[in-house]
């Protein structure tokens, strides 16, 4: 009866000894992998920098018969389709969001949170064939439409495909809308109905609780939402190369054929055989790599100077 | 102690079940070998999954094919760690360098290159190689320009913006493309050149023969190139071609064998796009399979080189029955003769494998 509790305790000591360590394996792995990819990228994409150095990322050339290669083209196409996106979805996140945690009852909401689930679990490959085949002649009417409206002989002339930058933005908007949805509505599901109720006590609004009370007190939580679903855009590979035009040359207009980093590795990574290429390529990964890591970091920045404030 | 001398009993029995195995396996492994395995091009790969599978019911030899692109095969090839590689060029000099030993190309199969096209009407058209580099360079851009017109006196032509729709991924279809636009237009040789990806003047990429297919049913006025297995299949429009001895060619299995039905270098390291054969389609190209000539390496066996030479044998005679089937075509007579004198070139230690 007294040796009892000491044996249990002691067994119990040595399970959190064991948890502790494979939550610090665990922990160390994780860091060590990310180390570990980016050294491993910095080595694979040595030819690159020793044959262009610095230049690489602004020069807009990219030649695989001379052997020529600059990023340029590519960091412009992926910020450009990455931010357009973000920019067009937000409004729409935020607005089914708030639909659904204040507004819509429960018989409604409850279909539609399924729907945006289902819509985020879709297959990249099968928003690029809709987009492929149902986004991209819109988006090419508008540009006849949109050509002649501006009176550009060029636009009608030969931008007509309705491939390139605009469909891009399109097509990853409503990719990462369920995304940033589902997580903006998470964090407004668990505002403390103390405060909502507060407000409306004080003879606030629905809308003055929602603009004043909710959307602060989660704003931490939809910035965060927020980069994550541009993470999603910057790197989406399959659906960006059906839809973007594949394009290498410098864009100048929106309705330009362009490329992404992520889906000019995907194209060409397969045949490249010179070190060159090769290491020019994997380039794209480090910068890639590097522009989500900036990404995050200016986020931590701009929700420390919020929560400061 | 009875239960000790089980286990003893059974240790015993273990060891020799294992030493009878090991003696087995070692003596039949230099007799005969039941697995071979290779990787490289996707575009031969219905074919050669299909030889493999015949082969493998009339012989018992497995072989494994992975298309993972002419590059990957290439690459597997150099690091020795499959017993053939495949491509659909030949290897550059620098790439041959990298493999440190000579290596053999044996062509499987022609593949031919075909410009389709989306116009009302689906009209045949006919093009020459001056016309398509303009075409491909931008300068010829839209439909009714004279450059195409005198070419189709009959077919009257759209006052339309030609879109150009090319592979946005490395390729061997694009290399073999590009390899006949250099060949019969300086500009573009010195503009643009030859390559698995180069870099488009104008245009709009998609991936593979289905992306490229995707692109040109979705735009009217568009011209892109893809394969002739992919188009027949798709039933696409495709033009017929102006070749060096001045006849408008429709690509066909027969047309594009017609063009390595003219002398060939005892290697088979060949572009053969612009044939100069009398009814060759002109954008036509060999598909190869790269073996290393001295099989004696990495630790291969004499078994292993037989196995090979005798797949690579039947591949290039009862196999060549099967590629009419797949849309893939043939390897005249005086190829396969040449193509068998390199397979017999190959030596196990210096010596030829028996």
């Amino acid at each position: 009866m007294v040796t009892q509790p000491s044996r249990s305790d002691r067994r119990e000591l040595v399970h959190e000894r064991i948890f502790t360590a494979a939550g610090v394996t665990a922990a160390v792995a994780l860091v060590t992998t990310i180390v570990l990819f980016l050294l491993e990228l910095f080595i694979a994409s040595r030819a690159s920098r020793a044959a262009f150095g610095l230049p690489f990322l602004w020069r807009s050339e990219w030649n695989p018969v001379t052997e020529k290669f600059g990023a340029l083209p590519m960091i412009v196409g992926t910020l450009v389709t990455g931010f357009g996106a973000l920019l067009i979805s937000t409004p729409f996140a935020l607005g089914i969001a708030i639909f659904l945690a204040d507004y819509a009852d429960r018989k409604l909401a409850e279909p539609i949170k399924y729907l945006i689930g289902l819509l985020g679990g879709l297959p990249s490959v099968i928003f690029g064939l809709w987009g492929l085949f149902v986004l991209v002649p819109i988006v090419s009417k508008f540009e006849v439409w949109f050509g002649k409206l501006v009176g550009s002989e060029a636009l009608v002339a030969s931008g007509t495909t309705g491939v390139g930058l605009l469909a891009a933005i399109l097509l990853l908007a409503i990719m990462i809308l369920p995304f940033s949805a589902s997580l903006i509505l998470e964090s407004l599901l668990v505002v403390p109905t103390e405060l909502k109720e507060g407000a409306l006590a004080l003879g606030a609004t629905k809308w003055d609780a929602i603009q004043n009370v909710e959307l602060p007190y989660v704003q931490k939580s939809t910035v965060g939402a927020l980069v994550l679903s541009l993470g999603r855009a910057l790197g989406e590979t399959m659906a960006v190369t059906m839809v973007i035009g594949n394009g290498m040359k410098m864009p100048t207009t929106l309705f330009d054929p362009a490329n992404t980093l992520a889906s000019a590795i995907a194209n060409q990574f397969l045949e490249a055989t010179s070190p060159v290429y090769v290491g020019s390529l994997i380039q794209l990964a480090l910068i890639l790599f590097v522009i989500a890591i900036i990404i995050n970091i200016v986020a931590r920045v701009i929700l420390r100077r919020g929560v400061q404030q | 102690m009875k239960n000790k001398r089980h286990v003893s009993i059974l240790l015993t029995l273990l060891a020799v079940v294992a030493v009878l195995a090991s003696g087995c396996s070692s003596q039949r492994g230099s007799t005969t070998v039941k697995e071979l395995s290779g990787a490289g091009a996707t575009f031969p790969y219905p074919l050669y999954s299909k030889m493999f599978d015949t082969y493998d019911s009339a012989t018992g030899v497995r072989v494994n094919y992975n298309s993972i692109g002419s590059g990957g095969g290439i690459k597997a090839l150099t690091d020795k760690t499959v017993d053939f590689g495949a491509s659909d060029a030949f290897l550059t000099d620098q790439e041959e360098a990298a493999m440190g030993a000579p290596v053999l190309h044996i062509p499987t199969c022609i593949g031919a290159v075909v410009l389709s096209y989306n116009l009302d009407g689906n009209p045949a058209l006919k093009l020459d190689g001056t016309v398509l580099a303009g075409i491909f360079l931008g300068k010829v851009a839209k439909w009714n320009d004279p450059a195409i017109s005198t070419l189709n006196p009959s077919v009257s032509l759209p006052d339309l913006a030609i879109t150009v729709v090319h592979r946005s991924d490395g390729s061997g279809t694009t290399s073999i493309f590009t390899n006949y636009l250099a060949a019969v237009s300086p500009t573009w040789k010195s503009a643009v050149g030859a390559g698995k990806s180069v870099s488009w003047p104008t245009g709009i990429g998609g991936k593979g023969n289905d992306g490229v297919a995707g692109m040109i049913s979705q735009t009217k006025g568009s011209i892109g190139y893809i394969e002739l297995v992919y188009a027949v299949q798709s039933n696409m429009p495709f033009a017929s071609l102006k070749n060096a001895s001045g006849a408008y060619i429709v690509p066909s299995l027969a047309s594009s064998a017609a063009a390595a039905a003219v002398s060939l270098p005892n290697d088979l390291r060949v572009v053969i796009v612009n044939s100069p054969g009398a009814d060759a389609y002109p954008i036509s190209a060999f598909t190869w399979i790269l073996v290393y000539k001295e099989q004696n390496y990495a630790g291969r066996t004499l078994a292993q080189a037989q196995a090979l030479g005798k797949l690579l044998t039947w591949m290039l005679t009862d196999g060549q029955s099967i590629n009419e089937g797949l849309s893939y075509a043939r390897l005249p007579a005086p190829a396969v003769t040449k193509a068998l004198a390199l397979v017999s070139s190959m030596t196990y230690g210096d010596t030829a494998i028996p």
